[in-house]
């Protein structure tokens, strides 16, 4: 028998699953042939028929058939009005065919910042919520209390889209056993430990606060031009993306979109200042010793950055 | 009509799934309704946002075409901003869409729509086997290698702008940032690996051999030129030839492009009607090409789920009020139904090929007419032209290294309207946009998907795809293996439905 897993798309764009055809080492076919994954549906690759696919989809909710996990893309609509009707299948909203598979399930993963949080459209009259949050707030879908049959709460891997490696990695340990320490998000430390800004090329010049404010330069995003990689964790600068870089190693601020609160409420390529100051510090530091510290660091900054030598 | 049965029928591999409703009357369908089920509201989204906020949120509409929608919505702001990029910023914008591009043609047209012959309504046929070893979901040996390759070719965009899918790179005015000379040798790398492998495996021929195709015969030759048969185009051919798919599909025989891939100033590369876009813009029908012109765009809601209007609207002026009880049954989905002075275009690769007046695809529609095959052709050779054009202008790259990819433009100081039309992978796709003090006050969105499966309009007139499914047979209704032919033959992107087709679902109601 193998593990069986069944994927299912609600509110979303598909790019959990675009980003997921990515992966490398293990690649998609060798992450489901070294794990037995008995895959009964995916809706980009299967190619069962309708019929079949929605008997699969019945055994589930019914009992009938055991499901080992149950891995979501996209947010749950609830729109409008609560109904979910701007989401469905078979005419049923799709959030409840989710809540009834969610309920027989060994693992439930939530992938992408959609599932996770709600993402697009969580403070629209779509009513996007997440599997197990809503935003930052514990509930979402199936509630705060919600455990799959193995103990676990909903497995959050937000990112928008997520990480491939994540993807293949936490599928990884849930089958073989591996114990995956988890944020207060329910979020694996693995990778999302750490923030963004971790492995970023343009560290030295955030440490010595020579900034950018504009596109094409060298300094550092987070002052001026809105990046959340001081805020955020996940691991965009320790994976790297397609094997070879990041958004801000190429010049674009890091948009916090693994966040709970990811779309933002206030412009994206902004920062927003008090005084010259980010009102979003970086976690835990206390605003005072924060100014006191970058205003000696300015004044420390080396030639070759303030005159970008140091290439990113 | 003893025999007419109506059958909802779920697609799937489709970017986002699919409903299509079809009668069926002694086996053929006499008619069809293209439903999108779910509505995402990304419109909305955006108005009130920041000015560039469009360039975060609208690469997230849809996970395989995420660039496009980026450089829409870039192209939009340079309107606003009333600049225009230097020529290596163009450069490397176009490279970026054209990788994406060559990506998501390969992988849709093997894993999306070559799969559908190993489907067991095929089990019959002398092919089947090897079909199935070739094509079986995520077991074909083709399937597991057009995965391989397609993520490398990826990696372009990621050195180029950071990541793929869902990066911001381009900017009003170029690039957020320059690219280095060793990461564009690495893109040649990249391309050149991917060349040597879409010629041996996906075409069967170097591309300049195929590009010199230039008629029905010419394709007959190379079809039956021993050395092409194990090529995935020569699969494509000779499994629809064998099922007899290649008379369906028929659908509209107008076809639009807006034009895409602006040429920098000094470019070697030409487009073809002496244009300023390597792709050229038009609208084609009866052989002969129109010029194209934005402003006969306009959108019915009568059959979509959004609030009545009194005449159809410009996007530029268009609204999106969900309104979802549906006037008698009258209104059946979430997508709104383009037309083009006043009737619907089927949009996409061959209209590319036909606007640009290519000889072979020509030469194929006036003596076969417009059929499936032919669009899933246009689309699993379109690479055999994308990548000789991205060769020159990484190499253009390297001769103007160290020019600007940056025009400065203020976020604050942005005011007014702009539109980004382009050719994305699946066809034309517009963003129109409005900023007033900095902020989006309009913003609206005609996606690819929307001309081809869009429901019907006010003169209820079907959209390109109803159409084309009109009098495909269908022999088991529970396996309906034809409908899927005929759709994905579009490229159906649901998920990019803005307004938002999506997911279906659906017993066979008979």
């Amino acid at each position: 028998m193998g593990v069986s897993l069944y994927w299912f798309q609600c509110g979303g764009c598909g790019g959990d699953t675009m980003s997921f055809l990515n992966a490398e080492e293990p690649d998609l076919i060798q992450l489901i042939d070294a794990l037995k994954i008995d895959l009964l549906w995916h809706p980009s690759l299967s190619n069962i028929s309708a019929k079949q696919h929605f008997a699969f989809q019945d055994d589930i909710i019914n009992g009938v058939r055991p499901l080992d996990i149950l891995v979501v893309e996209g947010s749950l609509i609830r729109g409008p009005t609560r109904t979910g009707m701007f989401d469905v299948q078979r005419g049923r909203p799709k959030k409840d065919l989710v809540a009834a598979m969610a309920r027989r399930a060994r693992f439930v993963v939530a992938v992408g910042t959609c599932a996770s949080f709600g993402g697009f459209g969580s403070d629209t009259y779509v009513q996007s919520t997440g599997l197990q949050f809503h935003k930052r707030e514990p509930g979402g879908l199936l509630g705060a209390d919600f455990l799959a049959s193995s103990g676990l709460p909903v497995i959050n891997l937000s990112g928008c889209p997520c990480h491939p490696g994540v993807i293949s990695g936490a599928l990884s340990a849930l089958v073989e056993g591996v114990k995956m320490p988890l944020d207060e998000f329910n979020r694996p430390l693995a990778w999302y430990g750490m923030l963004i800004h971790q492995g970023c090329t343009r560290n030295e010049y955030h440490e010595y606060r020579v900034e950018e404010t504009d596109f094409g330069q060298k300094g550092c995003l987070f002052f001026h031009k809105g990046c959340h990689g001081p805020l955020v964790t996940g691991p965009c600068n320790k994976l790297l993306w397609n094997r070879r870089s990041s958004k801000t190693r190429a010049g674009v601020p890091c948009f916090g979109c693994t966040s709970p609160d990811f779309p933002q409420d206030y412009p994206f390529f902004q920062t927003r200042n008090i005084e010259g100051v980010p009102v979003a510090l970086p976690q835990g530091i206390n605003r005072a010793n924060y100014l006191v510290y970058k205003t000696m660091a300015a004044a420390a900054a080396p030639e070759r950055l303030k005159s970008r030598k140091t290439d990113i | 009509m003893a025999n007419r049965i109506v059958c909802d029928i779920p697609l799937n591999r489709a970017e986002g799934d699919l409903e299509i409703k079809v009668a069926i009357d002694d086996g053929h369908v006499v008619d069809a309704w293209s439903v999108g089920t779910m509505f995402r509201g990304f419109e909305q989204i955006l108005v009130g946002r920041g000015a560039f906020d469009g360039l975060v949120v609208t690469p997230r509409i849809c996970g395989i075409c995420s660039t496009t929608h980026l450089m829409a919505a870039a192209q939009a702001l340079d309107a606003v901003a009333k600049v225009r990029p230097p020529g290596n910023a163009i450069r490397l914008r176009n490279l970026a869409l054209m990788a994406e591009t060559v990506q998501s043609d390969v992988r849709q047209s093997v894993l999306m729509f070559l799969v559908d012959f190993a489907n067991p309504a095929y089990a019959s046929y002398r092919f089947h086997a090897e079909v199935v070893k070739r094509y079986a979901p995520l077991a074909g040996e083709r399937c597991i290698d057009v995965i391989k390759a397609t993520k490398y070719m990826l990696e372009i965009v990621s050195l180029i702008g950071g990541q793929w899918p869902h990066s911001s790179y381009m900017v009003p005015g170029g690039v957020a940032y320059p690219v280095n000379g060793p990461d564009i040798v690495s893109c040649r790398h990249i391309l050149r690996n991917f060349r040597l492998w879409y010629e041996k495996n996906v075409l069967g021929c170097p591309l300049e051999t195929w590009n010199a195709l230039a008629s029905v015969s010419d394709l007959d030759a190379w079809l039956a030129d021993k050395a092409h048969r194990e090529s995935d185009v020569a699969f494509l051919l000779r499994l629809s030839k064998e099922t007899g798919l290649d008379g369906l599909g028929r659908g509209s025989e107008r076809f639009l492009s807006y034009g895409s891939l602006d040429l920098p100033d000094d470019t070697m590369l030409r487009s073809c009607d002496g244009g300023t876009q390597l792709i050229p813009s038009g609208l084609y029908e009866k052989g002969r090409v129109q010029l194209f012109n934005p402003n006969l765009i306009l959108e019915h809601v009568d059959h979509s789920w959004y609030a009545d209007e009194p005449e159809p609207l410009h996007p530029s002026h268009g609204m999106t009020e969900p309104y979802a009880s549906g006037s008698e049954g009258k209104k059946y989905s979430w997508s709104k139904a383009p037309r083009y002075d006043g009737l619907p275009a089927e949009t996409g690769p061959l209209a590319e090929r036909l606007i640009a007046g290519d000889p072979l695809f020509t030469d194929l529609i006036s003596r076969r007419g417009n059929n499936l095959v032919t669009r899933q052709l246009a689309r699993l050779t379109r690479p055999a032209i994308t990548i000789p054009a991205m060769e020159t202008w990484l190499s253009e790259i390297l001769e103007h290294s160290g020019s600007p990819c940056y025009t400065p433009v203020d976020e604050s100081q942005l005011e007014g309207e702009g539109a980004g039309l382009i050719q994305a992978a699946r066809g034309a796709l517009g963003h129109w946009v409005r900023i007033e003090n900095g902020r989006i006050s309009h913003y609206q969105i005609i996606t690819p998907t929307a001309w081809n499966g869009s429901p019907r309009d006010g003169e209820g007139r079907r959209g390109p795809w109803e159409e084309a499914l009109i009098g495909t047979p269908v022999k088991d209704p529970d396996n309906p293996v034809e409908v899927g032919h005929v759709v994905r033959s579009y490229d159906p992107c649901l998920v990019c439905t803005v307004h938002r087709v999506g997911r279906s679902g659906a017993v066979l109601q008979l």
